[in-house]
């Protein structure tokens, strides 16, 4: 399937070009469409597709974009309206104006409205939140922590700073690389069974936007400790406060940061 | 309307007013005697939307009104300072139509304000019994604030046409007004702000500090944000105004002003809102001061998904300007010389855009999560601040070169530096955007705090000086310049006026979704910290909910003040039938 789209694509660009060869800007901006549309779902050919909500979004954008375009000149504008006044009103195009306003544009209607109620058996499109927001205060085996300010203390240890991150090491493949991934790139042997799928800790996009102590708050609770105010949660994130000590997660968190190249959010 | 005398005015504005409050307190009474008793943790239940949406809806349209009525007036004295300043009738006339439509836009807002001050302490008995608690005085402040307000605004309008020789004291006057105006709108957002940060009161809510309740974190930075959000918005409804008034002309002469005072409404409406990332920016550091918790509930939690509508959103804004002023290059002459570099302009628009609507986490079916892990490789790295605070600058800086070329699309420069000058102006605009986005490609590298606290200010710390140069530049080279042509103003497609309506309904739309997600951030209370919301309604509604509402609050909105253009347009009739009937 995915195949067809750059044929799709390569359509387009040529619709495109003969239009502005013929001077017909309303063809021109259903080529530009057709081309843009083949080119984000032909992208899945190469790296991860794009997902289907943000291709509706950039198209819906291109629709409004390119149509203020085709009406900033008023002879470019009176020829993209042209042939939609030539379909509607010329008496020589009576079979084309049925073909097109009685038979394809039902067709199409029809067509988007089944796709749209089919059932399928697929779970609902979740849109997931990235950052629940920490609480003020928490509480780790009894004891109370301010989160608001809260650091990790063994950073201060520069001495043992070696020491530590390799304890941390310990820990992360004691508890957390089944999920996590040996490369703690999300890519665990469990990982698959999840949904969705355990964040990566490289990158610049995860643990790099956050503060330390959002992430000893997250290890620590888990998918207990989530936020009421933004449930239902999608969340298998043990909580570490029943299997490891306050060090130990702070260690584990050293290791996660260092092991990446990443440094906390101050 | 501008035939009754100046004490017929100001009686019929302090009666309207008295009528009002007076049905407000009766009102009060009346229900709180018929209605039934409050449960035991103080709500009544509004029938069939619910208390919540019904006061939403209502708080929302009194809200849109206010801004109105505050907003207007700040450039309706501009307005009228310049013109006494520069003996110019036509500024005369622009700033007299605004202060025609804040005053009638009064009624509407007391109308909605009344509504609101019945059904707050109706429905929600325990939590205004306690704002009256700890912020009491200021309510009584208010009124006598709002009795002065309508005084001297009602004052202003009426004597305008009898003071015309006296336009140093009317100018006065219309200044007294936006300083009763300003302190109007701290009253209120010390209200807002003690719900949602508040201060001077012990852990069970007890009054320790009234100042301090009043004087909270959110308080200068929201009442800010609210000014020059107000003067945006209010701009945008004279724009559109203009634009209604310019389509239904029926005469040359009509369509020449409308579509004059439509430019000058939309343009003063853009130049303000360059600013307003600025001030939301502080308001948003307030927040985080205050409580990082809701700082990341708003930003980055449950409200992310509405700040890529809210980019969507200023997207469509930013696309509707540079139509309005590509569109405009029409009726320049000499406008169509620049027609070439509108494609590029549209092109680097399209791009800023893209980026800038692309969502860091997206809604996923299954099979696309599996496919695409945690992160897109592209959208992971275009929905990070990085990208987008380039994509603004740069979309920003489109928009002022747009807006440059228009303006100096019906003249030659005559200075014998000309040509230095027009170098100088690409290295400064190349130069720029090179700098800009080669800000944007480091903060990729850094870490967020460097990001954050020095890339993101330097970044708008060049477009604003790009701009300010820009503008020093082009008033040097096009002073005495040759013009080919004046504007012929009016002689502009019906369409383009369309695009000032798209740009006031969707910042009307861009205000109400703002204000659900300042007020959401305090989620299930209804002071933050201190007094919990234990009704039904103490969750936070999905955002399609959320959405409905807001959209009801935007064609409401929108159908009042058609009604009051309406209006406006039936008096002019009225007293120009009049007048032809004397003749």
């Amino acid at each position: 399937m995915l195949k067809i789209y750059p044929v799709l694509a390569a359509v387009g660009l040529l619709i495109s070009i003969v239009s502005v060869i013929r001077k017909s800007s309303f063809f021109n901006f259903l080529g530009i469409l057709i081309l843009l549309f083949g080119l984000l779902k032909s992208a899945g050919l190469f790296i991860p597709p794009f997902p289907g909500q943000v291709i509706t979004m950039y198209m819906a954008m291109s629709i409004f974009s390119f149509l203020i375009y085709f009406s900033i000149q008023e002879e470019t504008f009176q020829a993209f309206l042209e042939p939609m006044r030539a379909v509607l009103g010329d008496e020589d195009k009576k079979i084309l104006r049925v073909l097109i306003v009685f038979i394809a544009l039902p067709l199409l209607t029809g067509f988007i409205t089944y796709t749209k109620v089919v059932p399928v058996y697929e779970p609902p499109v979740s849109a997931r939140i990235v950052h629940p927001e920490p609480p003020s205060q928490m509480e780790f085996r009894g004891k109370t922590i301010n989160v608001i300010g809260l650091e990790n203390p063994l950073r201060k240890d520069t001495a043992n700073f070696a020491k530590n991150v390799e304890d941390g090491k310990k820990i992360y493949y004691q508890n957390c690389f089944y999920c996590h991934g040996d490369d703690l790139d999300g890519k665990g042997h469990l990982a698959q069974a999840y949904n969705p799928l355990p964040l990566p800790f490289r990158g610049g996009d995860t643990i790099a936007q956050l503060p330390e102590s959002f992430v000893f708050w997250r290890v620590s609770k888990g998918w207990r400790g989530l936020p009421a105010g933004s449930g239902p949660w999608n969340s298998s994130m043990p909580s570490f406060e029943d299997f490891l000590t306050e060090e130990e997660v702070w260690k584990v968190s050293m290791f996660i940061y260092e092991a990446t190249g990443n440094k906390p959010r101050t | 309307m501008a035939e009754v005398s100046v004490t017929k005015g100001l009686i019929k504005g302090v009666v309207k007013l008295t009528v009002l409050l007076t049905v407000g307190f009766v009102c009060l009474f009346l229900f709180g005697k018929i209605l039934s008793a409050p449960t035991e943790d103080g709500y009544r239940f509004f029938p069939m939307l619910g208390s919540r949406v019904w006061v939403w809806i209502i708080a929302q349209l009194h809200l849109n009104f206010a801004a109105f009525v505050l907003g207007v007036p700040i450039f309706a004295v501009s307005m009228e300072f310049l013109s006494w300043r520069r003996t110019d009738d036509r500024l005369d006339r622009i700033a007299y139509d605004f202060t025609k439509l804040f005053t009638l836009a009064y009624t509407l807002t007391a109308i909605a304000g009344t509504v609101l001050m019945v059904s707050l302490p109706l429905l929600y008995p325990k939590f205004m019994g306690h704002l009256m608690d700890i912020l009491g005085p200021t309510w009584w402040l208010y009124i006598v604030v709002m009795y002065g307000e309508v005084l001297v605004c009602y004052y202003y309008f009426y004597s305008w046409h009898q003071m015309k020789d006296k336009k140093g004291v009317h100018v006065a006057i219309g200044v007294l007004l936006n300083f009763m105006g300003l302190t109007m709108l701290l009253i209120t957002s010390s209200w807002v702000g003690y719900m949602t940060t508040p201060g001077g009161v012990s852990e069970t809510g007890a009054l320790i500090n009234r100042w301090a309740a009043i004087k909270t974190y959110m308080w200068i930075p929201l009442s800010l944000h609210r000014l020059v959000a107000n003067v945006v918005f209010g701009a945008g409804i004279a724009a559109a105004y203009a634009a209604y008034r310019f389509i239904t002309s029926e005469t040359d002469e009509d369509r020449a002003y409308y579509d004059w005072m439509g430019y000058t409404s939309a343009m003063i409406s853009i130049g303000f809102s360059l600013i307003l990332p600025g001030i939301g920016y502080l308001l948003g550091v307030e927040i985080y001061a205050y409580n990082e918790q809701m700082g990341i509930q708003l930003m980055g939690g449950f409200f992310a998904w509405l700040w890529v509508m809210q980019a969507i959103l200023i997207g469509a804004i930013l696309m509707f300007v540079n139509y309005y002023l590509w569109i405009s290059l029409n009726k320049m002459p000499g406008g169509e010389r620049y027609f070439k570099y509108v494609k590029f302009l549209f092109i680097i628009m399209l791009l800023g855009y893209t980026v800038w609507l692309t969502p860091h986490s997206v809604a996923l079916s299954l099979e696309e999560a599996r496919r695409i892990g945690a992160y897109h490789p592209i959208l992971g790295n275009l929905g990070v601040m990085a990208a987008k605070n380039t994509a603004v600058v740069i979309s920003y800086l489109a928009t002022f070169l747009s807006f440059a070329i228009f303006k100096m699309s019906n003249k030659e420069p005559v200075v014998p530096w000309a040509k230095a000058g027009n170098a100088i102006r690409i290295i400064l605009v190349l130069g720029s955007s090179v700098a800009m986005l080669g800000i944007g490609v480091y903060s990729y590298m850094v870490t967020s705090a460097v990001r954050v606290k020095v890339l993101s200010p330097i970044q708008f710390g060049i477009f604003f000086v790009t701009i300010i140069a820009l503008f020093i530049l082009d008033n040097m080279m096009y002073k005495n310049a040759k013009i080919i042509g004046e504007p012929r103003w009016g002689k502009m497609p019906e369409r383009s006026q369309y695009a000032l309506i798209g740009i006031t309904v969707t910042f009307t739309w861009l205000m109400a979704m703002m204000g659900y997600m300042r007020s959401g951030g305090r989620q299930y209370w209804h002071v933050y910290g201190i007094m919990k919301d234990t009704s039904p309604d103490a969750y936070l509604p999905t955002h399609g909910y959320a959405a409905i509402v807001c959209s009801t609050v935007t064609v409401l909105f929108f159908l009042f003040i058609g009604l009051l253009f309406w209006s406006i347009m039936k008096l002019e009739k009225a007293q120009a039938a009049k007048g032809g009937a004397k003749a």
